[in-house]
């Protein structure tokens, strides 16, 4: 066993990697300043000089900063806390609460693949600024280290019924166990296949628009030189082009939705085990994630329309997020889930999902007018701008599109409330299923404006952890007795927690 | 492997938010409010008046003057709601502690109703700007993981915030 007592400095190429991030930072600082250079066109040797010495001195920089911050880093474990002091100019010293660590993840970059290294980050909850990456450990340090903070974070007594009965089962321990999903290339590319490809061709346009801006010149000196006759035939032609360039630009968001599955999942492999799941996953920067079930607030499976093709969903797991960045929870997702690998998961976190659940909720009914009403805003504004027979034919088609959609959308919301846990569905096409354990739960708002207070219908809002999830248009009677039921359950679930901890105190001073 | 005890639970005995009464905040804390109102009215009015004004003391070309009339109009509206919704809805405004979480209720309009249980508290915070000091009233600002479910309960009375917090704060984190 290693030990952290000391105060320990990562391994020395962290100078390297360091300088590497020092420089692409400073480039990235720099290069407003560099770009009267890129355009300036005309680079005479003067220039030529100035460009080497601006460079020299960045490389410089990078380097000396590095070094001074490789050495004053240091880090050591506490009896409760990791200590960290850093910092060249301005001393810092960061302690860390063991409690308080919501994750260990470990990531490697290609430098860090050639050597051997890898990267370690501790994620906090609450406060942002409070995290810990260190940039290059050797791989027995950095699980070793892992295993110690795994090992004390995860002190959690409600789980102690659960280690026993783990401990016997001797190959199931620790984050590495049972697998879950291992994808291999033919699952990559289905994984990839079913990535919103829209979404990702936009994505591509966007890049291609602020990358190939240099092109517009080529194009447009390109096109000086066609006769103005033949530019007429041409312009008469590119309606054609309209189908072909339509097809291109769906082929680029597929074939973009391929290229970023396979940087993103490449030789994905994720492990359940009798403390967390352990997920691993990239090509040029590896991660490997260790989320303690204790600490996920929030899962959320979804689905489109071709992932439910292939019989698969994405499940998507979410932690604590800081407090004062919605929305920055730490995520991770688990893609091409079958149902038998969804079964396995949700008896470990949910296990009283397979018993009849207590509260069946759908919204009111006329929820259905409202979405569908929303549709009406665009053919009103078209009926506006222009009335002939082909717009009300368009917009009666419209109308008759959104109100099977709304029917269908309706349909899917619903709220099932088990004995510990909250299940909220959304969608048809693409479907959402956000699992919220109740024992978890930061508050629960009841929300309505008067109109809605009226008729007796309101929102109900769920507070984790992980943020808010709300579901709306609820009747009163039925979604205050939910609230009531999720506050007991919670204060339920809580006590247990601390009789068990009591006890475990109790235990351990009669064993002293 | 042994069997969890699976107790049923009666959903009909819950113990239910709605039947408890609310305790209302500081009466001060409607002066408060209705002084932010009334200063904010006052900032509009003149905005609105002044280029008014200024064109009927010749200082400046005002072609639609004519129109005076409709940004007040529109003003009163915006108040006459305004002061509705603050009237209204302080009478609405009021907190509850149970023995395991606290429930505040706001507004007239838009309402609200939201309850944490103590054991998510992370930490709590009184605090008083000039004004509030002046009337003798606190608020309090409850914080919880993930910070979409903070609570703040505005308007106390300075000595019952602080028995408020003291019951909060050590209730907090505890089951």
């Amino acid at each position: 066993m290693m030990d952290f007592s000391d105060p320990r400095r990562q391994h020395p190429l962290g100078m390297a990697i360091l300088a590497v991030q020092f420089m692409v930072n400073l480039s990235r600082a720099a290069w407003p300043a560099l770009i009267p250079f890129v355009f300036s066109a005309k680079l005479d040797r003067s220039a030529l000089v100035w460009v080497a010495l601006g460079v020299g001195t960045l490389v410089a920089l990078a380097l000396a900063g590095a070094v001074a911050h490789y050495w004053r880093f240091q880090y050591r474990l506490e009896d409760s806390a990791l200590v960290v002091t850093k910092g060249v100019f301005q001393r810092e010293r960061l302690q860390i609460p063991l409690e308080k660590i919501q994750a260990i993840h470990l990531f490697q970059g290609p430098i860090q693949q050639v050597f051997g290294l890898t990267g370690l980050r501790v994620d906090t909850a609450g406060s942002s600024g409070n995290e810990l990456q260190l940039v290059a450990v050797s791989k027995a340090e950095a699980s070793a280290l892992q295993g110690l903070l795994a090992g004390r974070f995860n002190a959690d007594p409600s789980h102690a019924e659960e280690e026993e009965e783990a401990e016997q089962s001797a190959s199931n321990t620790g984050y590495a166990g049972q697998p879950l999903v291992d994808l291999n290339a033919s699952q990559l590319f289905k994984v990839g296949l079913t990535q919103n490809h829209l979404r990702n061709a936009f994505v591509g346009l966007a890049l291609f628009a602020s990358v190939g801006n240099p092109l517009e010149e080529v194009i447009r000196t390109a096109l000086d030189t066609i006769p103005p006759a033949a530019l007429l035939v041409l312009s008469a032609l590119s309606v054609l082009l309209f189908v072909p360039g339509l097809l291109l630009f769906l082929l680029s968001g597929v074939f973009i939705s391929l290229a970023v599955t396979l940087f993103k999942y490449f030789r994905f492999r994720s492990a359940l085990g009798k403390e967390g799941v352990q997920i691993e996953m990239g090509l040029l920067r590896r991660n490997v994630f260790q989320v303690p079930f204790s600490k996920i607030h929030l899962t959320t499976w979804q689905s489109r329309w071709a992932s439910r093709l292939m019989g698969f969903e994405t499940l998507q797991i979410r932690q604590a997020q800081a407090s004062d960045q919605p929305g920055a929870a730490m995520r991770v997702f688990v893609p091409a889930m079958g149902s038998k690998n969804r079964k396995v998961v949700e008896q470990i976190l949910y296990s009283d999902l397979a018993e009849p659940p207590h509260f069946q909720l759908r919204p009111v009914r006329r929820l259905r007018w409202l979405i569908w009403l929303a549709s009406w805003v665009p053919s009103l504004l078209l009926l506006g701008a222009r009335s002939n027979l082909a717009t009300g034919v368009a917009i009666v088609l419209w109308l008759c599109f959104t109100g099977y959609t709304s029917i269908r959308r309706y349909r899917s919301l619903k709220l099932r409330v088990h004995k510990d846990t909250v299940v909220i569905h959304k969608g048809w096409f693409w479907q959402k299923r956000h699992l919220i354990k109740m024992s978890q739960l930061q508050g629960i708002q009841w929300r309505r404006h008067l109109l809605l207070e009226r008729r007796g219908v309101g929102h109900l809002t769920f507070h984790t952890a992980a943020g808010p999830k709300a579901f709306t248009y609820l009747k009163k009677d039925e979604a205050l007795a939910l609230r009531d039921f999720a506050l007991n359950q919670l204060h339920v679930a809580r006590h247990k927690k601390h009789l068990l901890e009591t006890q475990k105190g109790r235990g351990q001073v009669v064993a002293e | 492997m042994e069997v969890q005890p699976n107790s049923p639970v009666n959903c009909d005995n819950l113990p239910q938010i709605d039947t408890v009464d609310l305790v209302p905040v500081d009466l001060n804390y409607r002066k408060m409010r209705l002084m932010s109102w009334g200063m904010a009215q006052g900032v509009l009015l003149i905005l609105i008046l002044s280029p008014v004004l200024a064109s009927l003391l010749g200082w400046i070309e005002y072609p639609s003057i004519r129109f005076w009339w409709i940004p007040l109009c529109f003003q009163a509206l915006v108040a006459g709601i305004w002061f509705l919704e603050e009237w209204k809805g302080f009478a609405r405004r009021g907190y509850a502690i149970r023995e395991r979480d606290v429930t505040y209720q706001t507004g007239w309009m838009v309402r609200n109703t939201t309850t944490i249980p103590y054991v998510m508290i992370q930490h709590s915070e009184l605090s008083q700007g000039p004004v509030s000091r002046w009337l003798g009233i606190n608020h309090i600002k409850l914080f919880t993981a993930g910070g979409s479910g903070n609570l703040r309960i505005a308007g106390i009375q300075e000595d019952r915030a602080q028995e408020l917090r003291a019951i909060i704060e050590a209730r907090a984190g505890k089951a």
